[in-house]
């Protein structure tokens, strides 16, 4: 098992456990978003661009 | 003579520090985070966010460190015009705050860094955007590990802008009492049982806050335990979830105490124009780097004094007439106008460990010029502040001063003596006068067309 340096702030205990009950869920979500427009792509379908320059310009609103 | 001096804000992270050489702002990086320091560059993260206006831009200096012990090496970072603090922003500039940290995290995971924490103090105002100004604040990502800044994302941001959209504007002050973020029990406790049926509010804030309680006495290693137990993918599920929670939270501001103060005045619109035309040619003609406009309300009048090409801040009590203010600054793209919450009558304070991580206003003064336009009243007679005192308070913060007086008689200051007994026999045009004497050289004054008001351009003494 490999262990990295601990952080310098606390995360606490319960906020790392239900974050990743939590992710792991969003995560699915995630992964099916994807595989869907691997499905669309197959038929043609251009997804939408999920570029991260897509908010490049820092348009907070 | 050199005179180093260590920020007293900037003692947490054991990565390094700011610090001030013969009034010069410098970064210390230590050997300690000279690998996630090369990453952030090599990788082009940093290129890539200061384009974005999201990181504050450095450069390498030949300058000996501070702490020569551990030192990597020093950079001076650019400078912020004015240190602001998350008790002082509007609405949406904490909601700006939130999402440009969240979209920093997003771009940092893509080259495989990682924000190893998410202070609202770590992000500050250039130029009009949330941009983080703490270049120390990135680490490699270790596939597998969990957000170390989870909880501080959700206790900065996420809690107060809930407990702002859903409770009450005010409780953004609620920040000022817990300087690490508000307390998710706290904010759990606090938000309308509504706010369970939002995903990301139940998750983030009520289901956090309520395993918070239930591991509170265990000890998990996080980076032990954790490895291995959150995937990319997850780790990239819970950003864009805090994110469109986060974007999903709103407020109008309407029904607050000065939303309609220009639509609600005794001016007429010539006597509007003439003071407009007054602080402009006035701060034209002294050129003042840095303008405080103390209570400046949607900020009219700061922006007459910000033509000058002073970077002005237009304080103002009113949550809803700053985010009205800061709403313009974004669609006009405006540079040198910062927005922000402040009761004059009861300023931020010091704050932190030894009173010394956040300044207080005055701290951050004093300034070249302050406007005090229809306010001296409020401060007078509502307050009950003596003459004198106002006149020792802007001594302490500006040189220049331009001040409206507003005599008895205008209508303004009749209704705030309609309730109450007129205790103020000083309150003149000639005991103002005498008074600002003490400390201040009255250099102009001039009668507001079409009203009774008088206003003064005055250096301090």
């Amino acid at each position: 098992m490999h262990f990295t340096p601990l952080p310098y702030l606390d995360p606490g205990s319960g906020s790392f456990i239900i974050q990743i009950a939590i992710a792991a869920l969003l995560g699915l979500g995630v992964a099916i978003r994807a595989s869907w427009s691997k499905i669309k792509k197959y038929f043609g379908i251009k997804p939408k661009s999920e570029d991260e320059d897509a908010d490049s310009d820092n348009d907070q609103d | 003579m050199t005179r180093t001096e260590q920020l007293s804000a900037s003692f947490r992270d054991p990565s390094g520090f700011l610090f001030t050489r013969n009034g010069v702002l410098y970064r210390q990086i230590n050997r300690a985070y000279s690998k996630d320091y090369a990453r952030l560059i090599d990788s082009g993260l940093y290129e890539k966010l200061v384009k974005a206006g999201l990181l504050i831009a450095h450069v390498d200096v030949d300058q000996p460190p501070a702490e020569s012990a551990p030192a990597f090496k020093v950079i001076q970072p650019e400078r912020v015009p004015f240190i602001s603090y998350p008790y002082e922003w509007s609405f949406s500039q904490l909601k700006d705050a939130a999402l440009a940290t969240l979209s920093i995290q997003k771009r940092a995971l893509k080259l495989d860094m990682s924000l190893k924490d998410a202070s609202a103090y770590n992000i500050q105002f250039t130029r009009g955007k949330a941009t983080l100004i703490d270049t120390l604040s990135f680490e490699i990502y270790k596939e597998g590990e969990p957000w170390v800044a989870y909880k501080q994302f959700c206790q900065h941001f996420l809690a107060p802008l809930a407990l702002m959209a859903y409770r009450d504007i005010r409780l953004s002050q609620l920040l000022r009492i817990y300087i690490d973020g508000v307390p998710l029990d706290l904010a759990s406790e606090l938000l309308p049982a509504k706010t369970k049926l939002n995903f990301g509010l139940l998750t983030h804030i009520h289901v956090h806050a309520g395993a918070q309680k239930r591991y509170s006495d265990k000890t998990v290693a996080p980076r032990a335990k954790g490895a291995g137990g959150m995937t990319r993918q997850a780790l990239t599920g819970l950003i864009e979830s805090l994110e469109s929670t986060v974007k999903k939270l709103t407020w109008k501001p309407a029904g607050t105490e000065w939303g309609d103060y220009y639509e609600n005045t005794n001016y007429t619109d010539s006597a509007f124009e003439h003071k407009k035309q007054l602080v402009k040619e006035w701060s034209a003609e002294k050129k003042p780097a840095l303008v405080w406009d103390l209570g400046g309300n949607t900020g009219v009048f700061s922006r007459e004094a910000a033509s000058s090409g002073a970077y002005t801040v237009s304080f103002d009590i009113d949550p809803a007439a700053v985010e009205q203010n800061y709403r313009v600054v974004k669609a006009q793209k405006e540079q040198n106008i910062l927005p922000l919450v402040l009761d004059l009558t009861n300023p931020s304070p010091a704050l932190g460990w030894d009173n010394a991580e956040r300044d207080s206003f005055g701290a951050r003064g004093p300034v070249d010029m302050a406007l005090a336009l229809a306010v001296i009243h409020h401060l007078a007679i509502s307050n009950n502040v003596p003459l004198p005192q106002l006149a020792d308070f802007f001594a302490a913060h500006c040189k220049w001063l331009v001040i409206e007086f507003v005599p008895k008689s205008d209508s303004q200051v009749q209704k705030l003596l309609a309730s109450r007994e007129d205790i103020f026999p000083n309150y003149t045009r000639e005991g103002f006068e005498a008074a600002f004497s003490e400390r201040f050289s009255i250099r102009k004054s001039e009668s507001v067309r079409d009203s009774e008001r008088i206003l003064y351009l005055m250096e301090r003494k």
